[in-house]
């Protein structure tokens, strides 16, 4: 079938809004850490897990006082920020911003893949496109069910930056895609990646504000200055952002783990083997493997903390190499970059 | 996965939960000095079977595991940089010759064939066997503590991670009565004792952990049986022409190490056409945009033959065996008559696309039987010829205007000599180039060659297919392992263990009851939450009960519980398990 050129001229047009939309949102972010109140004061000593669970936690403040009905509770938790949605102008603009790019960035997918008919996912360009959307679907999602307005800056900061080079450099014009992308299993296989990799965005993207926030409470604590003290005084403990972004990759490792289970199956039917160490498959097993090693180093005495933080970032560096990387500079079966 | 461990560590470790693997260099270290160093504190040298056992349990640590799965990683990385046998043998060949002093040096360090490499295979023998003496003992643990009982309440359960305090009016065993029927009802397994009941929930996370792990180790084992038993061969097919599943009849036949002649299902398929459709407009334009294969097959069992539309991503399925679609080209026919006046060939001749934009593709005929001399050509195909600057080139893949160049040669092919030689290339040692005007034919168009070797015809050109055919009696099983392993990862990440304990005690105004919560594990949070929750509906519960109004029970200021004296030197299941850790 034909494509058709003014819906893709439509969809690249609403992804430039979309970027310029995220950038403004970023500001708005900025703005809030520069003009906001801090909400989460990091008052925490270094964390050490014996001394957080002394403070206290869930619900303890308010409770007891005005109803007598319930416990004293008293737990590791810090106290989630009072409201659900977003509190004071500077942040309330920036979600705001983030919400409505988002909602124009889906819009470009959905034309665009209107004006190719077919799943618009078929070369790096949309697909950079998708895993940009996912990470702010999982920021909006994580903000609200968490409260973690916080993350936003840091979150649409490699969001607009990927985004940017996508329009410019990497920007594939509508086209149909080769036969052996022509099957169903790119909705399952493809999804899956692109689900998980929005997940292991956010989640390096987390787990780098853990390691400064972790640097400057041992800082604070060891009687030493710290540049980014003004920064953190918006931000929760080392503690929690270790956990959320732990949270993050609980989720995206089964996510990819399927993933990698459907382009099994699916190169199975297209090219007669379901595993034969294509660089792209390799990477993503070496990627698996480095997380999968990040998961067990979580659970071992000794590893985890800034360690585990680091294996998590060296697995993200592993995905980042086969989207970027193997794309680019290595031939394999999943060559459909479409760059030359 | 167990560590170093003295033999009361062990007991102590066997009483924790799974996931208190205590580790790291230090530890191990420490752990080290004291396995070396029994009670008496002199140095005692370890037997054979000591080693061994120091041996296992290095191998069995989790450490190591870390180690061995980031040397997997590693080892990978040269296997999708480097050019591979398994997956493109061509390109190695040209590595060689753009390498040619580093190649043969990477070749002895397996390079070129990193996943059929000894110390690939090493490494991750070494994991799956580590990862086996990590499992096995685990599961034999978690069936053990299934029938176990939760351990006894800690004296003080102001220690714990998570605590909570009210007071009711019911009596102490009452309270806690209460709170057994509560916690029974959100399925905690219980145990009470007196003044105390201690409850746990979330064995399925154990069970999640050890199923994901031994499904990984179905999963090679799966993997093992396809490389056994399981066959690839290919097959180049032109139109017009029937293969059966044989070795002999097919050009490249890998068997799996136990498979012999004998065990390949003998089916037969023949093409009738091909299509292949090219995009016409865009940035891909010349790109392919569909493939169909026309078969007819039949199978084994000697059924009637059916017709299959064979294209990409649209395997053959038959007797077992999967067929696939995996490349295409031309295939000009050629009638060559000898100075004799004799047709000493007539038929197609595949010949392998250079360019897959164009189809420009270049082959080799061979005709041995013709006289006064044996005859060899050396052609280039094109689809859509256009002449540029006198040269014959391809400006489309689809055949709007086939054209053959040949050049001829006479002399001896050298066919007999004994070496194998390929039907794509030509050995032009005992040949010579005949001299003829350079020209493209058209079909239907003949060369004449001259001295009176015979001429060479154009007659046409057929299309031909190459066919990939698999048989891997693993992959059922593979895929079996691969989604017991998920399921078993989703159970282990969205269960989590923990305990709740609680201790009933007589107060001055009513009877004050303690919480403690102890989540294993539970680095990602949230018992929080269901802690708090629970010890509200226990609250609301004694309170509900006890009909009284609430502002009666203020016995306990809301800070007694952070104030709680320190804990006596009692042995605390729950806290030596939690220092562990």
């Amino acid at each position: 079938m034909q494509v058709n050129t003014g819906l893709a001229n439509f969809s690249y047009a609403m992804v430039i809004t979309a970027l310029v939309l995220y950038a403004l949102a970023m500001l708005a972010y900025a703005c809030d850490f520069a003009f906001g109140k801090a909400r989460l004061l990091a008052t925490e000593p270094a964390a050490e897990p014996a001394a957080v669970k002394e403070l206290v936690g869930v619900g303890a403040s308010a409770a007891p006082a005005a109803s007598p009905a319930a416990p004293v509770v008293n737990g590791a938790a810090e106290p989630p920020p009072a409201g659900r949605w977003p509190s004071g102008f500077w942040l309330r603009t920036a979600f705001g911003l983030t919400c409505s790019a988002l909602g124009v960035q889906l819009i470009a997918i959905l034309t665009r893949g209107l004006a190719e008919h077919r799943v618009p996912w078929g070369n790096m360009y949309e697909f950079i496109c998708a895993i940009t959307c996912m990470a702010v679907i999982v920021l909006v999602l994580i903000s609200v069910k968490f409260r973690a307005y916080y993350i936003g800056l840091f979150v649409l900061l490699p969001v607009v930056l990927g985004l940017a080079l996508d329009v410019t450099a990497v920007y594939t014009l509508a086209g149909p895609v080769a036969p052996a992308l022509q099957s169903y299993w790119i909705a399952i296989h493809v999804t899956a990646m692109i689900i998980a990799t929005g997940l292991f965005i956010v989640g390096a993207v987390v787990s780098v504000m853990y390691l400064v926030a972790d640097r400057c409470q041992r800082r604070l604590a060891a009687g030493l200055p710290s540049k980014v003290e003004g920064i953190m005084a918006h931000l929760p403990s080392a503690l929690v952002l270790d956990r959320l972004s732990y949270r993050t990759i609980l989720f995206a490792f089964p996510v990819w783990t399927f993933g990698i289970m459907a382009g099994a199956i699916w190169a199975d039917q297209a090219w007669g083997r379901y595993w034969g160490w294509d660089p792209k498959e390799t990477w993503s097993f070496i990627t698996w493997v480095v997380y999968a090693g990040f998961l067990h180093a979580r659970a071992t005495a000794g590893w985890r903390g800034r360690k585990a933080a680091w294996i998590q970032l060296a697995g993200f560096g592993c995905l980042m190499f086969n989207l970027i990387g193997v794309n680019l500079w290595i031939t394999g079966l999943h060559s459909y970059a479409g760059l030359t | 996965m167990t560590d170093l461990q003295t033999p009361a560590e062990q007991a102590e470790a066997t009483a924790a939960l799974p996931e208190t693997e205590a580790s790291g260099p230090a530890a191990t270290a420490a752990a080290a000095a004291r396995s070396a160093r029994p009670a008496g504190g002199q140095p005692v040298r370890l037997g054979l079977m000591g080693w061994l056992r120091w041996a296992w349990r290095q191998l069995t640590s989790m450490r190591t595991a870390l180690i061995l799965l980031f040397l997997l990683a590693l080892a990978s990385v040269p296997g999708s940089v480097l050019p591979q046998e398994g997956i493109d043998p061509a390109a190695v060949t040209q590595y060689y010759t753009a390498h040619p002093a580093l190649a043969p040096l990477l070749n002895r360090l397996s390079l070129f064939d990193v996943f059929a490499a000894p110390w690939f295979a090493a490494i991750y023998l070494l994991l799956f066997t580590s990862l086996a003496g990590c499992v096995l003992p685990r599961t034999f643990r978690l069936v053990g503590s299934a029938r176990q009982q939760p351990p006894r309440a800690p004296r003080n359960l102001a220690r714990l991670p998570l605590t909570a305090r009210f007071s009711t009016s019911l009596p102490p065993d009452e309270a806690l009565a209460a709170a057994g029927r509560l916690l029974a009802g959100r399925r905690f397994r219980l145990r009470t004792g007196d003044g105390w009941v201690s409850a746990e929930k979330g064995y399925l996370r154990e069970v999640g952990n050890l199923l994901f792990h031994i499904a990984l180790l179905a999963l090679l084992g799966s993997v093992a049986l396809g490389g056994l038993f399981g066959y690839k061969a290919n097959r180049l097919l032109v139109a017009g022409q029937t293969f059966v599943n044989q070795p002999t009849d097919l050009d490249v036949f890998h068997p799996g190490r136990l498979v012999g002649p004998g065990d390949l299902q003998p089916f037969a398929i023949s093409l009738r056409s091909f299509t292949a459709k090219y995009i016409t407009s865009g940035p891909e334009i010349s790109d392919p945009a569909s493939f169909s294969a026309l078969l007819r097959y039949s199978s084994a069992g000697g059924t009637p033959s059916q017709p299959y539309n064979l294209q990409v991503n649209h395997p053959l399925r038959v007797d077992g065996v999967r067929v696939y679609l995996i490349g295409h080209g031309y295939a000009p026919v050629f009638k060559v008559t000898d100075g004799k006046g004799t047709v000493v060939f007539n038929g197609p001749v595949p010949f392998i696309p250079v360019s897959t934009n164009t189809m420009l593709s270049d082959g080799v005929i061979k005709v041995p039987d013709a006289d006064p001399a044996q005859l060899g050509f050396a052609g280039v195909f094109v689809p859509t010829a256009v002449d540029i600057d006198g040269r014959v080139e391809s400006a489309w893949p689809a055949a709007l205007s086939p054209r053959v160049s040949l050049v001829p040669y006479a002399g001896n092919l050298g066919m007999n000599s004994g070496t194998p030689q390929s039907v794509y290339s030509l050995d032009t040692a005992g040949l010579h180039k005949l001299k003829v005007q350079p020209r493209a034919l058209a079909p239907g168009q003949s060369l004449q060659l001259p001295d009176g070797y015979g001429r060479i015809t154009f007659t046409g050109y057929r299309q031909w297919i190459s066919l990939a055919i698999t048989y891997d009696p693993g992959q059922v099983p593979a895929l079996l392992s691969a989604c017991t392993a998920l399921a078993g990862l989703i159970l282990s990440f969205l269960v989590r263990r923990r305990r709740l304990f609680v201790r009933a005690t007589e107060g001055p105004n009513g009877t004050i009851v303690d919480l403690g919560g102890l989540a294993r594990s539970d680095a990602a949070g949230g018992y929080e939450t269901e802690f708090a929750e629970l010890a509200s509906q226990l609250c609301a519960d004694q309170r509900g009960t006890a009909g009284e109004p609430a502002a009666d029970q203020q016995g306990v200021p809301p800070a007694a519980a952070d104030q709680a004296e320190p804990v006596s030197s009692d042995h605390d299941e729950a806290l030596v398990e939690d220092e562990a850790e």
